[in-house]
């Protein structure tokens, strides 16, 4: 039975419980693991490591198939699609990215087509793959995996990673010890500078998985509440009402979202090169 | 490397700098009147240094590669 139908029935007998338990399973991870009650440190998202390894295992095939049938003459449609995808990424990359790096560009890539693949799962009708995993036994299961703070903050904590390993080697360890204790005031400062740029550079990996995990959180619960206006107003008469307004919502939804999922792939990706490219400045 | 000023998607990532370095100057402001007891003053002043600190820093980012 799917879940909206049961809702409704719980919504019934418990008056208004049902839509608060609706989310609250909508928005439970299938999780395994010591610590899955508490949400502490031993807590493995099923849900959110299969779906984020289908969609990059189905970005790796997909590349290998084109990289297999290139056709430099006379492209197909898909490869023209996957090269417009290629040029535009290489060009802000171009754009933005002080120097070289050949590391740089691929990453980039990488990034924008995963996130927004991964935020792309939040477009599929939210009861389908959960009805669909109930029906084959798995009861709870979260299909977006960037609305799980995990992957966000995994991927945010990469980039961070790659900051740290670049001040290092562009500006030597004692450079970007140096960009610590003098920027941005001078030698005469020096407690006030250590602290701000910690602060400053701690500040953007966390900015930069909060804001993804927060706008497809957010979205995701719109999609939710919207589907719930179907789910336990619609009954008897009041569907004639009730029914087309959530059509008509959750299609203007839909396509608000599809700007949103792009922007934050996009912004993320940009942030990527910009923070990196902030890396590869050289003092003077 | 070319003197020329960055300009488009350099912007995006240059407001974070700004916001973080007067957040953690008010923070450092906070901590420092929590810890000699004279509320307004320092948060007022590393407010306005993270300010300064911060327009500095995406300055010497954009105009200066």
């Amino acid at each position: 039975m799917s879940e909206a139908v049961e809702a409704v029935e719980h919504a019934a007998k418990s008056g208004g419980g049902g839509t608060v338990e609706y989310i609250q399973h909508h928005l439970t991870n299938l999780c395994t693991g010591a610590d899955c009650k508490t949400g502490g440190f031993w807590s493995w998202h099923l849900d959110t490591m299969f779906f984020s390894a289908l969609l990059a295992f189905t970005i790796i095939f997909i590349g290998m198939r084109i990289g297999r049938n290139l056709n430099t003459g006379t492209p197909s449609g898909f490869q023209n699609f996957i090269e417009s995808i290629l040029e535009f990424v290489q060009g802000q990359v171009r754009d933005t990215f002080p120097g070289h790096n050949p590391l740089i560009a691929p990453l980039a890539l990488t990034i924008f087509m995963w996130v927004w693949l991964m935020n792309f799962m939040d477009m599929i009708p939210v009861d389908l793959l959960p009805l669909i995993g109930g029906l084959i036994g798995v009861h709870y299961l979260k299909v977006v995996p960037t609305t799980d703070l995990n992957t966000t903050m995994a991927m945010s904590l990469t980039v961070f990673v790659l900051i740290v390993f670049y001040n290092i080697k562009v500006k030597g360890p004692v450079g970007y010890l140096k960009m610590f204790l003098f920027h941005p005031f001078g030698k005469f400062l020096v407690p006030v500078n250590v602290v701000m740029t910690l602060i400053e550079e701690l500040a953007k990996p966390l900015s930069l998985g909060l804001r993804l995990f927060g706008n497809l959180f957010a979205g995701e619960l719109v999609f939710l509440l919207i589907a719930l206006i179907g789910g336990t107003l619609a009954v008897g008469l009041g569907a004639l009402f009730w029914l087309p307004l959530q059509v008509v919502l959750d299609l203007g939804w839909l396509i608000f979202h599809l700007l949103v999922i792009t922007l934050q792939a996009f912004i993320f990706m940009v942030l990527t090169i910009v923070y990196l490219g902030m890396a590869h400045t050289s003092d003077h | 490397m070319n003197k020329q000023p960055r300009t488009g998607l350099a912007l995006i990532g240059v407001g974070t700098v700004l916001t973080s370095m007067v957040l953690s100057g008010f923070l450092l402001g906070y901590a420092t009147d929590a810890w000699l007891d004279t509320r307004p003053i320092f948060m007022l002043l590393f407010g306005g240094l993270g300010f300064i600190g911060g327009i500095l820093k995406v300055y010497r980012f954009l105009v200066e590669p």
